[in-house]
Parts: C-alpha cells; structure tokens; sequence
C-alpha cells in the first residue's frame, strides 16, 4: 500500500512538474509579450528610449528575460573593486552615437558587449534621440525554459537557517545560533510564567522558528516557506501563498507588549518579524518599541484570507450539499418513476443544461427578493450574506450528487445479490440501506476529498456575483492583468490540489470497501 | 408410457395413407435457409419510431424548430443591425418593451424593448444564439469525433492505454479557463479562435469516457467469441462495439452541446470569450451590472432565457434520442 501511495505521489510530481512547464511554454512563448502593456498608461506616456528602458525593464519584473543595463554593470564593477567610481562616472557618459563616444567609454562599452555577448545576450543600443533622450545601452536574454523551470523549482522551497544574516548582510550576529524555550518571551514580560514553549533563532531571517499563539491552527512555523512565485500586478510585490492565505485589511488592534516594555493596542504580530539591518535605530517608531534589528513584522487582519474566505463558503456547501443529495438520489432511486423521481430528474436537467450563469443569477434575484444580502461586505460581518453564496455553490454539487445516486443505485437493484436478498424475505427498507445503498456509495467516497479540497479554489462566477473576496477570482484577475506569476503559481496549486485529491480518494474508497486493494495488482 | 406411443403409431398407420402424404418433401434451399422467422428490424427506424412513442419529444423538437429558424432564417430576412437608431439613441436607449413599442411602433422586434444603443433586444438575441449554436455544433462536432477515435484506440490497446492515461492525468491539470484565456490572449478572441481553444484540450474528456467504455464492453463474452471465430479487431470495433455505443454517445453528446453554449456564456461574462461578436454571453454580461432598471432587466433575462431554452432543449432531445438509440428499448 505504501509503496503503491508514493509511486502515485511520484507520478503525481511528475505530471505537477509537466503541466508547470506547459503553461509556462503557453505564457512566455506563446504569448505576445507586448500584451502586458494593454492597460499600462505609463507605457502609452513614454516615448522613445525611456519607452524602450521601461519596456524591458517591465519584461524583466514579469519574469521574460534577464536585462542588465549598462549602468547596473558599472555598479557591479564598483562592488567587485574593478573600477573606482570616479571612472564608472566617467564611463557611464555615452555619447549621442558611438563615434561621440570618449575613449574610456568606449573601452568599457566593448568590454561590456563582449561579456554579455558571450553569455547569449543581445546588446541593444539605442542612440540619442531627436528629442533629446539620453543614448541607452543594455543586454538582454531571453529566459529559457529549461532555466526558467529550475529557476522556479528549486527557489520553491526556503529553509531558514543561522547564516541567513550573515549571507545577506555580511556581518554576524553576536550571539548567532538557535534556542529552545518553554516560556515565550513575547508572553513572559511581567512575574507571571506563561507556558509557551518556542524555538527561535538569531542570525535567522526569523526571529520566532517555531510559536504558539491564539490563532488557528495554533501552532505556527516559519522554518520552511514556500514560494510559488510573485505577484506583479494583482497585489503588487506581495508572495503569491501571502495573497492566497494571509487575512485581509483592515488591520486589527490587539494589546500587544513590545520588547522593550512599551504596551499599546497595535496591529503588529510579534511572532513574524524578519531581520532587516540597521531597522532598529532607524526610525523613532523602532527605537521605542524593539531591542534588536527583527523589526519587520507583519500585521494583525480583521478579515479572513481569499483561501479562507472562499474555504468556509465552500466547505459549508460541500456538507449542505451532501447532507442534502445523497438523502434525495436515495429517495429518487426508491421511489423510481414516480412523481418525485419526476421533479429530481427535472430540477437535474436545469442544473446540468442551464448555464450557470443563469441560473445563479435567477436564484440571486429568488433570495434577493427573499430578503437576503445579495452582495457580500465583509468589512460589515453578517452571518446572512453567506446564504446566497453558499446556496449558489451547493446547487450544482446536489444536482449532481441526485444524479449518480440515483444512477448507483439504480444499476444496483438489478444485480444478483439483491434479487437473492430480496428472495430471502428482507424488507425494501433493508435491502436498499445494508445492501444497494452500501455498494453505492462507494464510487460518491471517491469524489468526498475532491470537493473538499475543491473548496479551497474557490469558485468564479459565485465570488465575482456576490463580490467574495474570494481565491476563485485571482486566476481571472492574474490573467486578465497578465500577472504571469501568478497564473503559474496558481496552476501549481491547483494541480497539487487534484492530485491528492485523486490520491486521497482512491484511500478513502478503499478504506469503505474492503475489496479494493492497491497492494497486488487486480489484473 | 411406450406402449401409448406404440399405439399413436398404430393409429397413424389406420388413417391409410402413404408416408409420402404425411411428410413434405423440402429441397435444400439456400435463400429459405438464410431467412429470419423474427419481423424485420430497422435499427433507426427502430430509434425515431421510440423517439416519437413520448409525446413530450415532438413539443421539443417543434420548439427546437422555432428555435433554429429564429437564430438561423429570422437573421437572414431581418439582419441584425447594432446602429439602426444610433440617431435618436438618447430617445430609445434602454427602453422596456412597452415602451419601445410605444417609441417606435408595433414590430415583432421591439417586443423585448431596446439596448444602449437603441437596437432591438430581440435581434440580438437571436444574433447571440445563432453564434451560440454554431459554436456549440462545431465545437461539439470536432471533440466527439476526435474524442470517440482516440477513445476507441486507446480502450483498445494496452500500450496508448498507459501513456494516454498519463497524458490525461497532465492536461486535465491545466485548468481549462487557463488554456482558453491563453489562446484568446494569443489569437484575439474571434470565433475561430474560441472553437480552436475549445477543441485543443477538450476531446480529452470524451476520449476518456469512451474509453472506460470501451474496456468494459470489449472484454464481454461475446466479443471474446467473436475473436475466438475469427473476426478481426476492425469489425469487433465497428459492428460489435460501436453499436453498444451509440446511445451512449448520443447521450454524451447530449451533455457536450448545452456545456459549450455554457462555457461561451461564462467566458465572455468573465472578458475573455468573443470580443467581436454580439454573443449571448457579451449580452448578459454587458446588462447584469443593472439589473435593478426593468429595461435592463429584460437584456439580462431575454438573453438568458434563450441560452437557457437552446440548451435545454439540446439536452432533452439528446438525452431521449440516447434512450431511444439503445436497441434494449425497442420492443
């Protein structure tokens, strides 16, 4: 069985590494790269070489190519102790053509071309122009996809780790290593000792490795993160998993006692801060309230996630869903052909042949006029305006759930056993519960964890109609605002998401059904 | 008990005839040979005569009917024009279907009032369908082809079973709004362009199908015995097989048809369908930001409705011509 689970878990990685690489090969190569510009106004307000810098500047941000201006390769001559900055200002004159160059200027342009040329890079220059811009000289390169892909695989996963500072700054911490203790200092600052056992770490990215705080699910880490890539222009700068899982504004105050003993009601959560050099003295705001450089925190929200938001609708309606299809394919499958059997099947056909646009429009307008919330506010927390979403999202799922039961169940009724149980003198009422009802169930297990962790994904038309600020909508967004990262990211996800659940469910059907076994194969 | 059969035998022998009177004498005849005692069966004389047994088909099909010459013939007599009131639009913009009547006189295309521009809901509507339907025939024309072929191979040969499988398993993993975003992005959003996306990944879901299908069918006892006498894969697939299948196919395809009348909906709802076209979809989405205004609200319900009457009744004819094409109804 084990074997048999990490052979599928193996599979699952491959296909997951296979579909990144094709919608990376649909996003960077096939995709005219001009696109990103369409609702860009600053790009339509540049003109000429500033038009050409930003262009690929921009290209460079969305992650098409490696560009490295002139200017950045005199700097990095400056840090490598080549050159003093008196000759990089020199240097860094181009002239409005390159017979106006100066000598100096000249020889480092060469030897600019020729590093980058080596390296497959395209040197561009582009002369002075009419109205008076600045010459422009830069290389750039075209990411292949081969390097794109490692470049994404292998920044996925970060551990941090005591040498962090070190690495990034170039300077050790005093005291640089990793503790253990039982009375978390954030909770410990008056006489009375608070249980709270944390692993924390100097010289690490993270003050706190591991906390407890009051927060679901409690227990919280910051050794190992994930990173799926970016966001450019969705929520510009911030971690794709940050804008999938992290809450959403407005902050939210709580009493919150500083290292230094100052108390106020602030937003800051202690428990996330990252070390940036030289941030303690930097402003007055850090003086006052933190004794070392971990001062960057992140802050308290008021509000759910996207994921989580669109995980409490989705799971609500999963069970609403269930709790209600499965009793109704059962009652259409007894009460076969009859008036009832009628109406299920026809509530099926609207479901499956209406689009679902329609008709979550057309049961918005029925609870609209019911008297419920048709637009979600979330800055506004009631419990009623969940209603409608939920509803919206558990209609199709019933419909679908009706269908099969009923299909299962009836397919059931004609086999061998039924007809011998039946012939043994057991009533309908336990024929249909112990016997058909057992053997169908079992093909509706398997689908259990894909809806479950379908509810994660969230859902389009739903979120977008009662204004969710749901995690269904950021892959419309992320390509409709060309946010590439994010759409990789975002397919990423989603294909983990259907592997394990189809891992999970193939586990889940043979834990219901003892005659399904993945140790030896059946055929 | 023998002696009653000595007996019967005494009796015939009474009646005075010769043996020659009792029994017949039949030549060997091929051609009687070859005939079948059972009435004549026409297989989809067989499926129309239980098609048209319900009552409740022929209502359909006759609304199929008007639904096809409204989006197909109506179109051709009176065109569809987006600017004909674009002179006097402050007038007849948005205008409920009383009153557009009132504005501009009784005519079977001002029945469900104006647009933005003051163009005829109406005409749009059926515009809109039109392409809906094409799209949808089309679309479904090339998957369920490509589809059923690809499936059939692949139920059949334990090799494509194996890397097809897995091929299924990665494409299935691109969402589908992915690829079809993309392609738009690629192509601009023109109807060939949404057909294009629609079928590049699309007969991956019908091949699949097919192909459970097949491998449940294809080991069944009397294909073995007809592979035991001899017949070659090639006629076990097409009278043997296809023919179990053709209701399930007609019933898939029952479901196919309405779905892609849903996706374009959906997808131009969401910005990235047709981007040219005046589709049902583009309708819907351009008049749901309104609905509260009651002329709006007829270009957000008359669009709706039509996509909502066309699938339904694809589905319903589809699903009973389904029921109808599997030979175990026909008695």
């Amino acid at each position: 069985m084990v074997k048999y689970l990490l052979k599928r878990l193996l599979h699952g990685l491959i296909s997951v590494v296979i579909v990144v690489t094709i919608v990376m090969i649909l996003i960077y190569s096939l995709m005219k790269r001009e696109l990103i510009f369409r609702t860009d106004m600053q790009y339509r307000k540049l003109q000429e070489n500033q038009k050409i810098t930003y262009k690929y500047e921009q290209w460079e941000r969305y992650g098409y190519l490696d560009y490295v201006s002139y200017g950045e390769y005199l700097n990095t001559l400056v840090e490598g102790g080549e050159i003093t900055k008196e000759t990089r200002d020199e240097a860094a004159q181009l002239g409005a053509r390159v017979t106006d160059d100066s000598e100096v200027t000249a020889t480092y342009v060469k030897k600019f071309t020729e590093a980058y040329e080596s390296r497959g890079y395209e040197v561009i220059r582009s002369d002075k122009t009419a109205s008076g811009q600045a010459t422009i000289l830069f290389a750039s390169r075209d990411i292949p996809i081969f390097t794109r892909l490692f470049r994404y695989f292998a920044g996925m996963f970060r551990i941090d780790n005591v040498h962090y500072v070190e690495k990034t700054t170039g300077e050790e911490l005093p005291d640089t290593g990793i503790t253990f203790t039982f009375f978390d200092p954030l909770y410990n600052q008056g006489e009375k000792k608070v249980f709270a056992p944390a692993v924390m770490g100097i010289g690490t990215e993270h003050r706190y490795l591991l906390y407890f705080d009051d927060q679901f699910p409690y227990i919280h880490q910051n050794l190992l993160k994930f990173n799926i890539g970016t966001s450019y222009s969705v929520n510009k700068g911030i971690a794709i998993t940050d804008t999938m899982f992290a809450g959403q504004d407005p902050n939210l105050n709580k009493t919150v006692t500083f290292a230094t003993g100052l108390t106020e009601e602030s937003p800051r959560n202690l428990h996330t801060a990252t070390y940036v050099k030289g941030s303690q003295n930097a402003t007055a705001i850090n003086a006052d309230r933190f004794t070392d450089d971990y001062t960057n925190v992140q802050y308290f929200k008021r509000n759910m996630s996207r994921t989580g938001f669109s995980f409490v609708i989705g799971i609500i309606s999963v069970i609403a869903a269930y709790l209600l299809g499965v009793p109704l394919g059962i009652l259409m499958a007894r009460k076969k052909n009859t008036f009832i059997d009628g109406l299920g099947t026809v509530y099926v056909i609207f479901i499956i042949a209406v689009p679902s646009l329609a008709y979550i429009f057309f049961f918005r307008e029925i609870g609209g006029a019911l008297g419920l919330p048709k637009t979600f506010t979330a800055d506004m927390p009631n419990l009623l305006m969940y209603v409608l979403p939920i509803v919206s999202l558990a209609l199709p799922s019933i419909a679908s759930l009706m269908k099969w039961i009923r299909r299962y169940m009836i397919d059931q009724e004609n086999s061998d056993y039924v007809k011998f149980a039946r012939s043994g003198g057991l009533s309908e009422n336990e024929i249909f519960t112990k016997h058909i009802l057992k053997n169908a169930i079992i093909p509706i297990v398997h689908g259990i964890p894909g809806s479950i962790l379908g509810a994660l994904v969230g859902a389009i038309i739903t979120e977008r109609l009662y204004s969710v600020p749901g995690a269904g909508l950021l892959l419309t967004e992320a390509i409709s605002s060309y946010d590439n990262g994010v759409v990789v990211g975002l397919t990423l996800f989603y294909a983990v998401l259907s592997i394990l659940s189809l891992i999970l469910g193939d586990i889940l059907m043979a834990a219901v059904d003892p005659r399904i076994s993945f140790t030896e194969k059946a055929r | 008990m023998e002696n009653n059969y000595q007996n019967e035998l005494a009796d015939l022998s009474d009646l005075g005839m010769s043996v020659e009177e009792l029994f017949a004498h039949c030549d060997n005849s091929e051609a009687e040979a070859e005939k079948i005692t059972a009435p004549r069966y026409s297989y989809w004389k067989s499926v129309f005569r239980v098609f048209f047994r319900k009552k409740i088909n022929i209502v359909i099909l006759v609304l199929l009917a008007v639904v096809v010459l409204f989006a197909y013939i109506y179109p051709m007599i009176f065109p569809y024009n987006a600017y004909e009131n674009l002179a006097h639009m402050t007038t007849t913009s948005h205008l409920s279907p009383a009153k557009a009547i009132k504005t501009l006189g009784f005519k079977l295309k001002w029945i469900l009032g104006t647009g933005a521009q003051g163009q005829s809901t109406f005409d749009a509507v059926w515009n809109g369908a039109r392409i809906s339907i094409s799209l949808a025939l089309i679309c479904a024309a090339i998957n369920m082809t490509v589809g059923v072929v690809v499936g059939a191979i692949w139920g059949f040969s334990k090799k494509v079973d194996i890397v097809m499988t897995e091929v299924n398993n990665i494409i299935g993993n691109v969402p589908y709004i992915l690829v079809i975003s993309v392609m738009v992005m690629i192509f601009t959003g023109s109807f060939w362009t949404l057909v294009f996306a629609m079928t590049i990944t699309g007969w991956i879901g019908i091949a699949y199908f097919i192909r459970t299908q097949v491998i449940i069918i294809r080991d069944r006892e009397y294909n073995l015995a007809s592979k035991c006498l001899g017949t070659s894969t090639f006629r076990i697939a097409m009278r043997n097989i296809l023919p179990f299948m053709t209701s399930v196919i007609v019933t898939l395809l029952a479901t196919e048809l309405p779905s892609y009348i849903s996706y374009e909906v959906f997808f131009t709802y969401l910005g990235i369908g047709l981007q040219e076209d005046v589709t049902l979809g583009r309708m819907i989405s351009q008049a749901s930001s309104n609905l509260a205004v009651r002329a709006w609200a007829f270009e957000f319900w008359s669009p709706t409705a039509i996509a909502a009457i066309i699938t339904v009744v694809l589905y319903v004819v589809g699903q009973n011509l389904g029921d109808a094409s599997d030979p175990r109804t026909h008695r």
